[in-house]
């Protein structure tokens, strides 16, 4: 504003100038120059209050107000360092988890994968079953139906896809092998995602023609800097991968971790290279039946998913019309691009919307307690308010006063809060089992500060109200009066409510909470049917070294051979994949081969002999496989788990009987049942099992000693090369490594709630307390009567207590009404302990009652020892 | 005192000392102390302006865009300031006179009411 500053820059000048003339004016009129100049000062008025008020004019006048409140605020804030403290703190937790929370949302659902340009044009198409519905209904896409779209599409700028599940290949190097993760990208994936090269080159489309394939990659920041040094000449390297010489044309930028959740490559590869990788499905690149690539798609910059939408729909029917095969119909469904592929976000949602509910209930908790510390203080607060508004306050500049103190709590407390998130947010990660190769980022971005700023700021208001529009409602001329300061009826109300709800809603927590750490236990106890102790594991894949059948079985029986006679282990065997992992295969199992309407569907598990013993299966009739039979083409003999046994043949010994195994074209004898035991989750019922031979290329070796499996870890890792110089073992761990991956949700979840049923439990009670305290403080008087005429101090004693316990016996038991509707929600994750539980309710509202006792006990007996003589001069 | 020789005077109304300036301008350009010579002499002294307030209200004016301001030599060769009426200025005075009209009717009126009746 250069108007309003040259004007009161020349404004001393203008009144000078102008008393001048008046003065001149008066002595022309025949005054004398004093009697002149005095007149025309009269005349003039108060020239401090003119300069005042013209400046006046050109402030702002609400931010000079503001300012003034903010001064103000800051000083009475200070003047009860402990309370502001206090009040801070259980905000800045409050806040600090929902942000916490928030920037999983965020990372997960929000924004775009990082390193990502031109984010908001990108999105997804997955292939869409109509008639399904769920997870299940969704596919990735075929290679042949992804060209098509790719070729046909108008509303897109172009279509992009890659590997969904990545590839593993060994890397070879200097005579030692290496297991690396590489991910196939079509060619055109870098550019349309707006990825460009730190060195080289990213991939083209010319390096990904189907006729034509190149073998090149692209290596990933962190792989090129820790493997290779950060050799800055490593464009026209060659990179032995899988027994193939791929030439490195560049690295990717060091956030880069491609489009999805879960995946950390260390190089990309185009596309049509997939036949050097995967050695069992040469044909993906034409097979309409194979489903594996995620596809993604860049808008043209008019362009809106709607319309997209719109044309993938007519593509899909073209493709169908075209193909005119006896397959369904699939359709294809567009979503925004992030981490979590688009039919997964309405379960990552669920999950994350879930907790979120949990940490906005702890701050709602810390948002009463904030309320009722702040409403206390107004109290005292009273004749302040009163003096102000008498000296001619209005209403609204008193309740701007508390709100923006209450804002500046907040505002303070949410950026401790953002501090919070961060620390909290990579403990969270830290939760996560090693063996997912999952690397998140989770950057605080300007939606999470959003986030946080907002939620601060709806806090400040929410605890800032009821005491804001309580101290304007002063009634001055009755409280200047008034000597005494009765505590107010009204606002001790609001406070009794406010300790109530929060009681009732630390109870929910609570309760939560305990089910959820109560089901921990019981999950750690659970038996999944196999021993969770003693075992070690590692994964073995020759398949990349492109070995016979003979040469891999020689190099298991070799490195089985080696392993047993290892000190310690007592037995030793390898399965395609153990139960509880990522892994699943299922076929049908029925008593006739062909169409048969009684066949179930049975979970299969492909292992050698030996596999029951040492994983701690018991056997329960019959016998384990043989080695021949297990090396057979085809599955003649089978261990049948309790439950298929009991759904086939009820009432009935099993062994020796037929069960024909779906695809199969000739049946297979049982020849053992085995104990049953968890298959996919640790909380599923029973499921029909069938264990059979044939097991492939790929296994796990499973080893069991007697003293510590993580000792045999490394032994179990070296004698791999030593049978093998080119092979690597991978995923090496012990069980209980393993079991971390079922265990997770669990684990997470019970973390989650524990920690803020804590946090609940401490901000309720410093609330009573509080509230108790103060109410004893300004019973003071009262109770000093009461024991001047007389009254017991244990009287003394009931009276406060009494009603501290009213208020927890009220609140404990809406808490509990709410606690049993709400852990129905719960039980999906609970493991052996009904969301009703009633102990875990007993437990929780003793725990509760008891300790609600002590924080009315403290202020009760200092109010039983008050001096009557003292209590009656006070004020 | 001098007081005793002024004419009986009238305090200023609220915001008609904004109309007054915008009226004054219209006859030209003047600075400040001209403009406070110019009301009391056209209201032969009758109106009372304490000379100071006119500032405050003058700022008010500019920074509404409703007068602007610019260098000048006053009539006895000094630099001073001159207000000169805008463009958006003028209307307003034409609002604020037909509202001023409006209110002095309304308020003939309730006083003399016999008076208008007899006219209308």
């Amino acid at each position: 504003m250069r108007l309003c500053k040259r004007m009161l820059e020349d404004l001393e000048q203008d009144l000078r100038d102008h008393l001048e003339m008046e003065t001149q004016d008066n002595i022309d009129r025949g005054m004398s120059p004093q009697e002149a100049r005095s007149a025309a000062l009269r005349k003039f008025g108060n020239v401090a209050r003119v300069k005042e008020e013209t400046r006046a004019v050109w402030s702002v006048v609400w931010l000079e107000q503001l300012l003034q409140d903010v001064r103000y605020g800051a000083r009475m804030l200070l003047r009860s360092p402990g309370l502001t403290v206090a009040v801070v703190l259980a905000l800045a937790l409050g806040i600090g988890m929902n942000a916490a929370v928030f920037t999983f949302v965020n990372a997960l659902l929000l924004r775009p994968p990082q390193g990502v340009a031109t984010t908001n044009k990108l999105v997804e198409v997955f292939l869409h079953d109509p008639k399904g519905s769920g997870v299940q209904s969704y596919l990735p896409f075929n290679y042949p139906d992804y060209a098509y779209y790719r070729d046909h599409s108008k509303s897109l700028e172009g279509l992009m896809a890659f590997d969904g599940d990545g590839q593993e290949a060994i890397w070879n190097q200097a005579g030692t092998g290496e297991i690396v993760h590489g991910q196939l990208v079509s060619g055109n994936l870098f550019s349309l995602a707006g990825v460009n090269a730190v060195v080289g080159r990213t991939l083209s489309v010319d390096d990904d023609r189907i006729n034509n394939p190149r073998q090149v990659a692209v290596l990933s920041y962190p792989f090129w800097r820790q493997k290779l040094g950060g050799d800055p000449g490593i464009v026209g390297k060659t990179l032995m991968l899988d027994g193939a010489e791929f030439s490195v044309v560049g690295v990717a930028p060091a956030g880069f971790t491609g489009l999805m959740v879960g995946a950390a490559p260390d190089f990309w590869a185009p596309l049509t290279t997939q036949g050097r990788f995967t050695h069992e499905d040469q044909n993906r690149l034409t097979n309409r039946h194979s489903y594996w690539l995620i596809v993604a798609g860049k808008m043209r910059r008019s362009g809106d998913r709607k319309s997209v939408q719109a044309e993938l729909q007519v593509l899909a029917k073209q493709v169908y019309v075209a193909q005119k095969s006896a397959d369904d119909f699939q359709d294809a469904r567009v979503y925004p691009l992030t981490l979590v592929p688009g039919p997964f976000r309405g379960y990552v949602g669920a999950f994350t919307g879930g907790l979120l509910a949990v940490f906005v209930i702890v701050l709602l908790i810390a948002c009463t307690n904030a309320a009722s510390l702040l409403l206390a203080r107004a109290t005292g607060r009273t004749r302040e308010m009163a003096t102000r508004s008498a000296l001619g306050a209005g209403r609204g500049r008193l309740m701007r006063q508390m709100l923006v103190e209450s804002l500046m709590l907040a505002g303070i407390a949410g950026t401790a809060g953002m501090a919070i998130a961060w620390t909290t947010a990579r403990l969270l990660l830290e939760l996560k089992p090693a063996d997912i190769p999952i690397t998140l980022a989770i950057p605080m971005d300007w939606r999470v500060v959003l986030f946080t700023v907002a939620v601060s700021l709806a806090t400040g208001v929410l605890f800032g109200l009821a005491p804001a529009l309580r101290a304007s409602a002063v009634e001055a001329a009755r409280v200047l009066k008034e000597e005494s300061q009765s505590g107010d009826r009204k606002k001790a109300r609001i406070r009794n409510a406010l300790v109530v709800v929060q009681m009732a809603m630390c109870v929910v927590l609570l309760a939560g909470a305990a089910l959820c750490v109560r089901s921990l236990i019981n999950a750690n106890a659970i038996d999944a049917g196999f021993d969770t102790h003693h075992i070690a594991l590692a994964r073995l894949d020759p398949g990349n070294l492109k070995y016979t059948p003979e040469k891999v079985n020689e190099f298991y029986a070799r490195l089985l051979e080696r392993v047993e006679r290892l000190p310690g282990v007592i037995s030793a065997s390898y399965a395609e994949f153990l139960p509880l992992g990522t892994s699943r295969s299922e076929m049908s199992a029925g008593k006739q081969l062909g169409k048969d309407p009684s066949a179930i569907r049975v979970g299969v598990y492909r292992v050698e002999p030996g596999f029951f013993r040492t994983m701690g299966i018991s056997l329960l009739r019959g016998r384990d496989l043989t080695q021949k039979e297990a090396d057979s083409d085809k599955p003649d003999a089978v261990v049948i788990n309790e439950t298929l046994a009991r759904s086939l043949w009820p009432g009935k010994n099993p062994v020796g009987e037929k069960i024909a195994l779906g695809g199969e074209k000739e049946m297979s004898q049982v020849v053992g049942v085995v104990k049953n035991g968890k298959y996919r989750s640790l909380g599923e019922g029973p499921l029909p099992v069938v264990f059979r031979g044939t097991i492939p290329a790929a296994r796990t070796l499973v080893v069991r000693t007697a003293g510590d499996s993580r000792t045999l870890l490394g032994e179990v890792s070296r004698e791999v090369p030593i049978v093998d110089p080119l092979m690597v073992a991978t995923g090496v761990q012990t069980i209980e490594e393993y079991m971390a991956l079922p265990l997770f949700p669990a684990r997470t979840v019970g973390w989650l709630l524990g920690v803020s049923g804590i946090l609940a439990v401490v901000m309720t009670t410093i609330g009573l307390f509080g509230v108790i305290a103060y109410m004893v403080s300004q019973r003071t008087h009262e109770i000093g009567v009461r024991m001047a005429l007389g009254a017991r101090r244990v009287d003394v004693l009931k009276m406060v207590m009494s009603q501290g316990l009213r208020m927890t016996a009220i609140g404990l038991g809406i808490g509990l009404c709410a606690a049993f509707g709400a852990a129905r929600l719960l039980s999906p994750l609970l493991y052996g302990i009904g969301a009703n539980d009633p102990a875990t309710m007993t437990s929780v509202a003793i725990g509760l009652g008891a300790i609600a006792l002590t924080a009315c006990y403290l202020p009760a007996r200092k109010a039983m020892s008050v001096d009557p003589s003292v209590a009656l001069r006070y004020e | 005192m001098s007081t005793k020789e002024q004419k009986e005077r009238i305090e200023l109304l609220q915001g008609t000392l904004d109309l007054l300036i915008l009226r004054t301008l219209q006859l030209g350009p003047l600075h400040g102390h001209a403009i406070a010579k110019a009301i009391e002499f056209r209201s032969d002294d009758v109106l009372q302006v304490e000379q100071g307030s006119l500032y405050p209200a003058l700022h008010r004016l500019i920074k509404r865009g409703w007068i602007s301001v610019e260098e000048g030599t006053s009539e006895n060769n000094r630099r001073a300031k001159f207000y000169r009426l805008t463009a958006k200025g003028r209307r307003q005075l034409a609002v604020e006179t037909s509202k001023w009209d409006t209110l002095a009717a309304a308020i003939a009126r309730i006083l003399r009411p016999g008076e208008q009746e007899s006219e209308s």
